[in-house]
Parts: C-alpha cells; sequence; structure tokens
C-alpha cells in the first residue's frame, strides 16, 4: 500500500515555526511511505496537481497531508485525490498548522516532534483506511404535517404550493387551532379569524393535501425520506360526504348541552355539534362523551348525514419528511389556588376573556361578569399565571401574554372606556417589531400598570379582591374589582406526548420539544428527516409560528426535492455473529437509527456516525465505517511508539467543538505545551475506555477526552455518555492501583480555545506531579515487598 | 391501628388539653399510641440551621419502625421537611455520621388525618354526640399543609370533612390559611395582634361558634390572646378556640375534663352545654 505524505509550508505559518526538511525527510522512513514531498502551500492548485502526479506516477492508494486543520480542507483534498482516481476516503490529515505551528511559536524543536509524532500518528490511521462508496436513496415526494393550527396550515401550504403532497392530520374535528378562537390579534388588532379562515379553506381546496381531522396517529416507522405512519380516524358519526355544515338541524333538535371547549368552558354547545361556524371541515361531529343515543339529530337531518353506524377508519401512507406542530395547551389556572379559578364565577383566563370579546363568541362580543351577567367597572389583569413560577414548575417566560393582555385590555378600554382597567405585572417584555409602541398606546389609552406579587384573591359578599405586594415599598395592598382575569401562560400540549414518543423527539427541561441547535438550527429536530415548528418548540406568537410554518417547509423542500439523497458512508454497521441483543445500542442511538431485529441493525440513512454505539456495545459488534476501532488504535499506538516527552498526553477531541476549540486557539495564537497528541473522534461519546487502557498501557502518562458542554452535544447525549463511561473507568483505575487522575474530561465549547489551552496547561502540571506512567505502581509494589 | 406518638414540647406544657385530648381520642377510637421514649425537639427551634434542625427530627425518627403521629402541625411540618431533606445524598450522609446509625424512612402523620381515615371507615359505630347545627371556623395557619404533598396549600379541605362527618357545618372561612402571627410575635407584636385579631373577627362575620385549629401556636395566638385584644381593641369576640381532638373527643361522646377543656383560656362550656343541648331536643 503505497502512501504519499505531503507536508505544507502554509508560506510561514507552518514552515516558520517546524523544521519542515527534518519532518519530510521523517516521513520518508515511515512505512508504506513511498513518496514524502514539501509544498508550499498543498491547496493551491499547484499543490492539488502534484498530488494527483504522484498519485499516477507512484501508483499512491491513500494520501497523508500534514497541513491546516481537516475541519478546513479536508474536503478539498478529498475532491483533489478523487480526480485523480482514488477513493475520496484514502485521504488522512495531520494537523500540523493550527494544533501545532501556531500554538507552539516560542518552542519550534518541540514542536518539530511533536509535528512528527502527528504525521507518524496520520500514516498510521492512513494504512487502515477503506474506501467507501457514498449511496444514494429514492425519497418519498409526500409529507406529513401533524398538527392544524396556524403552524400547520402553513407549511401544509408552502409545501403543497411546492408540489409536495401533504398530509395534515388534525387531532380535533376541525383545522385552525387556537388562532381560530382569538378575537382580534396583536399588534395590528385585526380579527383573527378574518385573516385564517381564508388559509383554512385553501387547504380544504388544495389538491394535494389530504386532510386527515379528527385522527391519532399511532406508529412511526423508518427513517428520512422513507416514513410510514398508520393512524386512525376517529368516527364522529356524521358522514362528511353528506354533512352540508347547516349545524341547525341536528343541534337543534339535541338535548343535550355541554360546556364547549371552543369557548374554554363560558359558553355551551350540543353533544353533536360544528366547533364554530368557519371550521374546515365543515362537517357535524358527535361527541360521544355528551350523547345519550336518542338519535333525534338522526332523523332531523335533512342530508341523511347523521350514521351511527360508522366506524373508525384506519389510514397508513409514506411519507419523506415529517413536520410536528403539535402547538400547545393552556395553563390550568386552578392549579394556581390562591387566585380562585373554578371557585369564583368572576375570575376569568385571558383564553375565555378572547371568547368574551370575540362577536361569535357566547356573548357576542360583550365583556360581562360570569356571575351577574353585568358589564363589570373594573377589571384586573394579572400576568404570569403558570409563567415565571417556579412553585407550579414551570420557569420559562410564555412570551405572549404580556402583549395578549395590553391587547385585550385595549380592546376593552376601547369598548367600554368607563372600566378601569389595571394590569399587575412583574416585567411587561413587548420585545418586537411594534410592540414597544403597541405598550405605549396602552398607557395612553389610560390602562393602569401595577408593579405587583398578588399574593391572592378573595371574594368577600361577591366582590372580588386582590391581595398584593408593592415590591418596591414593601407594602402590603387590597384592592377590590369585579372581574380578574389571569394571564395563563403557555405549556406543551400533553397529547403530542405520544407523537414525541412515537418520534424520539427529546425534550427540554421545560417539556417543549428541543430543536436540534438551539439558535442555529431552530426548526428542525435531531432525527433525520423530521422539522418542528410553532408552538411545540416553545411559546410562539402568531406571526413567528407562521415562520417557522414556512421555514420548516423550506428545509423538507430541500430535503426532498431531488428526489434523492446522498447517504453518508461513514455510518455503523452490526457485525452480526457478535450481537447478543443486549440493546445497549439501541438505548444510546440519539437518532434512533439502530433497530433490534434480530440481530440489531443499523439504518444507514439515519444513522450520523457518532458512534456512540460502538463504544457501548459489550461484544465489540458495531464497528464504525471511518474512525473504526483499528484506525483509532492505530492513531493510539503511534502517539505512543516513540516518547519524546514527559508528559505525554493522548488526547480525544470531539469533532463540533472540542476539536473546534482547539482549531481556534490556533487561530487566536494562544500558546500552550506542546504535550498533547490529539485524536479527532466525531463525538465524545465514541471515545471506548478501551482506547484510554490501551493508551496508558502503552506509555501515555495521561488521557484527555474533550466534548462539548453538557446539554450540547452534536448528538444530543453523547458527552453524558462519555462522563458516565469514564467516572466507572476511573473507579475501575483506582482499584487496580493506577491514579485515576491520569484520566482527564473537559468539556469546551468551539468557542471556548481559552479554556482549552487552560485545561491542557493545567493537566501538565497534574501530571507532572503525579509522575510517568507506572509510577503509583511501583511504589505500591515497593510498600508491599517492605518487610 | 397502632402508632408511634410524638407528643412534641407543647404538649407538655401551655398545651397539655392537646395531648390530653389526644390520647383521650385515640383510645376511643382504638387507636394504640406508643409514645418515643426518648423524644426530642422536633428541629422548630432550629429551623436557621438546616443540619440541627434536620439532625434533630430524624432522631426522633429513627427510633421506631412504626408511622409516627403527632397533633402539633409544627412538629408534622418539621419532621416531613426533615424526611424530605434526607433525600438530599449529602444531608443524608451528614445527618447519619452524625447521629451514628442509618436512618430509613418512617411515615408522618397528623392526628387530623388518622382520626379522619378511622372515622371515614366507621364513623357510626363511634359518634355519640351530634355537633347538628353547630357552626365551626375551621382554621389551619399555615404549617398543616406543608410542605406540599398533604391537601392544598393554598385552599385545603381536609378539615371541613371531618366536621362535615361530626355532623357539625363548617362554615367558609376565607381566612382560615392566613398567618396567626405567632412566628413574628417577638419582633413585631403590633402586626402580629394585628393578624390575629383579624382572623378573629372574620371567624365571628361567618356567625362560627367556635373556632377549630390544628397548631398550638395558632392556638395561642387565637386562644390565649383574645381576652387581651378584646381589651386592646375594645371589641368583643368571645369564640372559644378548640384543638380539633377536642371538638372530635366531644362528638364521641368524651367528657369535658377527659378533653382537658378546662385549660382553654376562652371557656368552651358555654358552648358545650349549648351541643348536649341540641343532641338531647335531637
Amino acid at each position: 500500500m503505497p502512501i504519499g505524505v505531503y507536508i505544507c509550508h502554509c508560506g510561514l505559518n507552518i514552515a516558520g515555526v517546524l523544521d519542515i526538511e527534518k519532518l519530510s525527510s521523517y516521513a520518508e522512513k515511515l512505512p508504506d511511505v513511498v513518496i514524502a514531498r514539501d509544498i508550499p502551500f498543498t491547496c493551491s492548485d499547484l499543490g492539488q496537481e502534484q498530488i494527483q502526479k504522484d498519485i499516477d506516477e507512484y501508483k499512491l492508494d491513500r494520501v497523508v497531508v500534514a497541513a491546516c486543520s481537516p475541519r478546513l480542507h479536508e474536503p478539498t483534498f478529498r475532491r483533489a485525490i478523487a480526480k485523480a482516481g482514488l477513493n475520496p476516503y484514502m485521504l488522512e490529515m495531520a494537523n500540523i498548522r493550527e494544533q501545532c505551528s501556531w500554538v507552539h511559536m516560542e518552542q519550534p524543536a518541540m514542536a518539530t516532534q511533536k509535528a512528527q509524532d502527528l504525521i507518524r500518528m496520520a500514516v498510521a490511521k492512513a494504512a487502515l483506511l477503506k474506501p467507501l462508496e457514498s449511496e444514494t436513496m429514492p425519497v418519498s415526494q409526500e409529507v406529513l404535517v401533524i398538527g392544524g393550527g396556524v403552524t400547520g396550515i402553513q407549511a401544509s401550504l408552502d409545501l403543497a404550493d411546492a408540489g409536495f403532497h401533504i398530509y395534515l392530520v388534525e387531532r380535533r374535528p376541525t383545522i385552525g387551532g387556537f388562532m381560530a378562537l382569538l378575537t382580534d390579534v396583536f399588534p395590528t388588532n385585526d380579527c383573527s379569524i378574518c385573516v385564517l379562515a381564508p388559509k383554512m379553506s385553501d387547504v380544504f381546496n388544495h389538491p394535494e393535501i389530504t386532510l386527515i381531522t379528527y385522527a391519532e396517529i399511532l406508529s412511526i416507522d423508518g427513517s428520512v425520506g422513507n416514513f410510514t405512519v398508520t393512524g386512525i380516524k376517529k368516527a364522529r358519526y356524521v358522514d362528511e360526504k353528506f354533512c352540508r355544515g347547516c349545524i341547525n338541524d341536528c343541534a337543534s333538535v339535541c338535548p343535550v348541552e355541554v360546556p364547549s371547549e371552543y369557548d374554554f368552558g363560558i359558553g355551551k354547545r350540543k353533544a353533536i355539534y360544528v366547533p364554530y361556524p368557519q371550521a374546515v371541515p365543515l362537517v357535524a361531529c358527535v361527541d360521544t362523551k355528551s350523547c345519550i343515543g336518542c338519535a333525534r339529530c338522526v332523523e332531523a337531518c335533512s342530508a341523511d348525514a347523521v350514521k351511527f353506524e360508522q366506524e373508525p377508519q384506519d389510514f397508513k401512507f409514506t411519507v419523506g419528511a415529517i413536520i410536528v406542530a403539535t402547538g400547545w395547551q393552556a395553563f390550568d389556572a386552578a392549579r394556581k389556588e390562591e387566585y380562585g379559578f373554578g371557585r369564583y364565577k368572576d375570575v376569568i383566563t385571558t383564553l375565555q376573556l378572547e371568547r368574551l370579546l370575540n362577536s361569535a363568541g357566547p356573548t357576542k362580543g360583550d365583556v360581562v361578569r360570569p356571575s351577574t351577567g353585568q358589564i363589570p367597572q373594573s377589571i384586573a389583569f394579572l400576568q404570569c399565571v403558570g409563567s415565571r413560577d417556579a412553585a407550579i414548575g414551570n420557569i420559562y417566560c410564555s412570551r405572549i401574554c404580556c402583549m395578549a393582555t395590553l391587547k385585550n385590555a385595549q380592546l376593552v378600554k376601547e369598548k367600554y372606556p368607563d372600566t378601569d382597567i389595571t394590569v399587575y405585572y412583574l416585567d411587561i417584555r413587548a420585545g418586537g417589531e411594534g410592540y414597544e409602541e403597541y405598550y405605549i398606546r396602552a398607557q395612553k389609552l389610560g390602562i393602569n400598570f401595577v408593579h405587583a406579587r398578588i399574593s391572592r384573591i378573595e371574594e368577600v359578599k361577591g366582590n372580588l379582591y386582590m391581595n398584593y405586594e408593592d415590591p418596591d415599598t414593601g407594602r402590603f395592598k387590597r384592592v377590590s374589582y369585579d372581574l380578574a382575569v389571569l394571564s395563563i401562560g403557555l405549556e406543551p400540549d400533553q397529547g403530542a406526548e405520544v407523537i414525541g414518543n412515537i418520534l424520539g423527539l427529546a425534550r427540554r427541561s421545560d417539556r417543549f420539544f428541543e430543536i436540534a441547535h438551539p439558535k442555529m438550527r431552530p426548526v428542525e429536530a435531531h432525527i433525520d428527516g423530521v422539522f418542528i415548528a410553532g408552538c411545540a418548540s416553545g411559546p410562539k406568537e402568531i406571526q413567528t409560528s407562521i415562520a417557522q410554518g414556512g421555514a420548516a417547509a423550506a428545509k423538507a423542500i430541500k430535503l426532498l426535492q431531488k428526489g434523492e439523497i446522498n447517504l453518508e458512508p461513514t455510518g455503523a454497521y452490526v457485525n452480526q455473529d457478535y450481537c447478543t441483543q443486549c440493546k445497549l445500542c439501541v438505548d444510546v442511538c440519539p437518532k434512533r437509527a439502530i433497530i433490534l431485529k434480530s440481530p440489531a441493525y443499523v439504518d444507514e440513512a439515519a444513522c450520523n456516525g457518532c458512534g456512540s454505539c460502538a463504544a457501548a456495545c459489550p461484544m465489540d459488534a458495531i464497528g464504525m465505517r471511518l474512525y473504526s476501532d483499528e484506525q483509532i488504535m492505530a492513531e493510539v499506538k503511534a502517539a505512543t511508539e516513540e516518547k519524546s516527552e514527559f508528559p505525554l498526553i493522548v488526547a480525544f477531541l470531539c469533532n463540533w467543538c472540542s476539536y473546534g476549540a482547539a482549531d481556534l486557539a490556533g487561530v487566536s495564537r494562544i500558546q500552550y505545551p506542546t504535550n498533547s497528541r490529539n485524536i479527532r473522534v466525531m463525538c465524545s461519546g465514541r471515545v471506548d475506555p478501551i482506547f484510554i487502557m490501551e493508551a496508558l498501557r502503552y506509555g501515555a502518562d495521561g488521557v484527555l477526552i474533550a466534548g462539548c458542554r453538557l446539554g450540547e452535544c452534536h448528538y444530543v447525549k453523547g458527552n453524558y455518555q462519555a462522563l458516565q463511561r469514564i467516572n466507572v473507568l476511573k473507579g475501575v483505575m483506582e482499584k487496580v492501583g493506577i491514579n485515576s487522575n491520569r484520566i482527564k474530561i473537559v468539556w469546551c465549547a468551539a468557542s471556548e480555545s481559552e479554556k482549552f489551552a487552560k485545561e491542557l496547561k493545567e493537566f501538565v502540571e497534574e501530571l507532572k506531579l503525579i509522575g510517568p506512567i507506572g509510577t503509583e505502581i511501583r511504589a505500591d509494589k515497593k510498600r508491599v515487598l517492605a518487610p | 391501628m397502632r402508632l408511634a406518638y410524638y407528643p412534641g414540647c407543647v404538649s407538655k406544657s401551655s398545651g397539655r388539653e392537646m395531648d390530653i385530648s389526644t390520647k383521650a381520642v385515640c383510645s376511643a377510637l382504638g387507636i394504640t399510641l406508643e409514645e418515643l421514649e426518648d423524644w426530642n425537639c422536633c428541629g422548630a427551634t432550629h429551623v436557621s440551621n438546616e443540619l440541627t434542625a434536620v439532625g434533630l427530627a430524624v432522631r426522633n425518627i429513627s427510633q421506631t419502625d412504626l408511622p409516627i403521629m403527632t397533633s402539633c402541625s409544627i412538629c408534622y411540618s418539621n419532621l416531613r421537611s426533615a424526611l424530605q431533606r434526607m433525600d438530599d445524598p449529602n444531608i443524608k450522609s451528614r445527618v447519619n455520621d452524625i447521629l451514628g446509625k442509618e436512618h430509613e424512612g418512617a411515615k408522618i402523620r397528623h392526628a387530623l388525618d388518622v382520626i379522619l381515615e378511622v372515622l371515614q371507615k366507621k364513623n357510626s359505630d363511634f359518634l355519640v354526640v351530634s355537633l347538628k347545627d353547630l357552626k365551626v371556623a375551621p382554621y389551619y395557619g399555615c404549617l398543616m399543609t406543608r410542605p406540599k404533598g398533604v391537601d392544598s396549600p393554598e385552599f385545603p379541605t381536609i378539615m371541613e370533612k371531618l366536621i362535615k362527618i361530626l355532623n357539625a357545618t363548617p362554615m367558609e372561612f376565607r381566612l382560615k390559611t392566613f398567618c396567626c402571627g405567632g412566628p413574628i410575635f417577638m419582633p413585631q407584636q403590633e402586626v402580629a395582634e394585628d393578624l390575629a385579631f383579624m382572623i378573629l373577627s372574620e371567624a365571628k362575620n361567618t356567625e362560627a361558634e367556635i373556632i377549630v385549629t390544628l397548631c398550638p401556636l395558632c392556638h395561642f395566638m387565637l386562644d390565649a390572646k383574645q381576652k387581651t385584644l378584646e381589651i386592646k381593641r375594645g371589641d368583643n369576640i368571645g369564640l372559644p378556640v378548640l384543638y380539633i381532638t377536642q371538638l372530635v373527643g366531644i362528638a364521641l361522646g368524651l367528657g369535658p375534663m377527659e378533653l382537658g377543656l378546662e385549660l382553654n383560656s376562652v371557656s368552651p362550656f358555654d358552648i358545650v352545654e349549648r351541643i348536649y343541648e341540641r343532641h338531647t331536643k335531637g
């Protein structure tokens, strides 16, 4: 296997510190190396052409480039060798710039020594590289959208207009979500249903959208490009084909009246009902919980649409991508017992006020005290009910309640100018375009704003009393109001938990679905081909939800439009002879790419190649196509082959954060000791304890494992898995008499180059105190042998 | 039913009627109480030092394997908080070190909840005197329902349940969880008296004939201080304040002396007379 080694000068960036001649004559003598050259700028066309010429001339079948970080030019050199006919994966890079010449500028001799080691490691790994072939896989051109609120509606319409076929699945009998029930909405105060209803009917009429309402999803199998979805469409006992949505005939004869969930309990509906006049589809539905089966509706319906014999229907289809838009549910105000919701009639929630203000609501737009039916003379709004409250377990801000209250207070004030309105708040958060102006407008209308902590609401002889502490003066106050409106927060929809479990979505501590990156990937889930939009990933106002619905649609289009996706050939595979079906791999996989058939099987479309499964497998039955056990062990062995300094540290750096931090230390010219020999892995979770033990056995004085900060892992939980394994390993080491401080695990974000350098410096000092590897065992033996 | 009994310091001093009535009621209900042999402070006197407070409480708890009953809300709250704090491995190991033994969690119960359980099962067997038409203001104070997990801390109803079983009428008492003023009586006597007087007046407004309490500190503020407050404020309250065990005892047919009713500051004898009268009339 002829290997070519190319050592880059990078102008003076490398050559100014390292002794290039020495490196090149050293590389020439390494096993399998047939040609070693130094090139002023290897990444230039001239450099690339030289490599291509050598591949041809020396029949090279693998190439080592000692230059800058592979995070910069690995794709460049892979393309270059592919042009010359080599498999692109037959390339290995030694990072002698960011992680050597730039960080050891004051120690050229030691740095050159380190570079020699790095090149030796790269050559050792290169000898074990295997050609890998990218494959493509055809993908479905259909998309599942879960949830028919404004987010799901927007995503469906955008995708359908782009030519994809959509299955929009909604649990309720109508789409429209919360937005369809609101009165005017901020910051423009336009009528909510007036702007939403056209979109709802567009969904209904779009030839590319299959709308499935009153349905539940039961299972989702498969992976990106080919998810198989099954579910059930519940019986509404009304034939969608025949129902004309007239509602009068059937509902008017129905003898059962129950509180309407579409009026949040303040209005009533019948057991057979249409949620609201703009419902889509405009089809009645029988609520089996309250229906007494009298069948008067069956007789009354002139279209013969009411069918008590209707059965639930199963559905099944395949989609290439999934958009989760499961939305939110309102905080249950009765949980804040001190505010008396549920005990006192005149304590209502924001959502109930929305219905009272709504001209299509139960009072046709009149705001009244539920206890008397009279217009209230004074109204108190209480902010942060169920938000920013550790006592009830929601420490997050629900983000929209301040604006909703500002809006409702304005609507009430405009309608009833004499009503005294006071907003009791902790902070008013009006961040957004035009929002602060909106707040000022509310103040100008004469709405009072009082900074307060409300301790309780009491009802005494039909009057509500607000008891509160003024936090600015510490004084306790008590004021009477006719109506209190609790500004309830948003919680993740409980029903969405099922969807989360089916898909294996991660949740944040606030229980909303976690997106792939809190900033950079706002609508992607951790699972490839799954997108999260709207309030499913946290409280959002309407405009942001619409933006996210559109963004998720765009991401799905990008994924599916070519009709096929490339599969990275860098994933895991199972050696079936060794698998004992212990399922450890299934549990650690962040992508749910491992399926326990018999034996385990890796879905390569879903695998991202983090390698935590390979580290977890007790039988070594899981291998990685790139960063294989053999390749990493070869690097470890090569790193320790010539022990050129003390202490010698073998460092495993995760590709995304710590390797990035080490690169940034180079770019920032942060100087640190030359003692570490860095090995790049995709995730700290890839580090098998055996790598560490072998490194120490071969003579490393210490092993550093560096991963992303906890909670920020690129593969969700890989660093936690690394931490757990290392804690166990440390215990074992102490038992056999090796100082467990020879292993150090650190977390640095890609930006924390200072921290990386500092941790490494400290580790070098710690190891100097501990002494060369084996010191403690020899000391122990002496003690045992001493008389 | 066999339970360990933790009396608490008040039971042996200013609140003997609580201890007397608790023992009498439990005996009448067939509950065997085994008083902890070497009990000490529940920790309430050292709440500012977490380790001492938990250590004191756990020293009591680790003396028995039986569920421990107390009729003092302060003790009840402290013993329960201690058990919750012992979930923290750090506190647990330090407390175990100090006490020199491994503690296992025991169940802590309040007399109220024990009595309710027994009476809910078979009340007709035990109830001798009907409390029909007796209007009772249930006053919880703060500690019965804290830490969380017994009844709602903000709007508890457990005492109303028991009062109804006794055939009496619980009044809707909006200040039932307000502070009695006891905890700030030393540094802020005026404020404490304001609070206690507010509670007494409000109880009177509900037309209750008696107030029922669960905590010796509340009882002190509402009962022992009542006369002084009446004089200071120039207002007549005249509301007897009974421990819940005393009220239950009357319904069980126990005599006033068996319940220590003579130890209450505001004499409840008039109201007891009235109860007996109503009972005989049917």
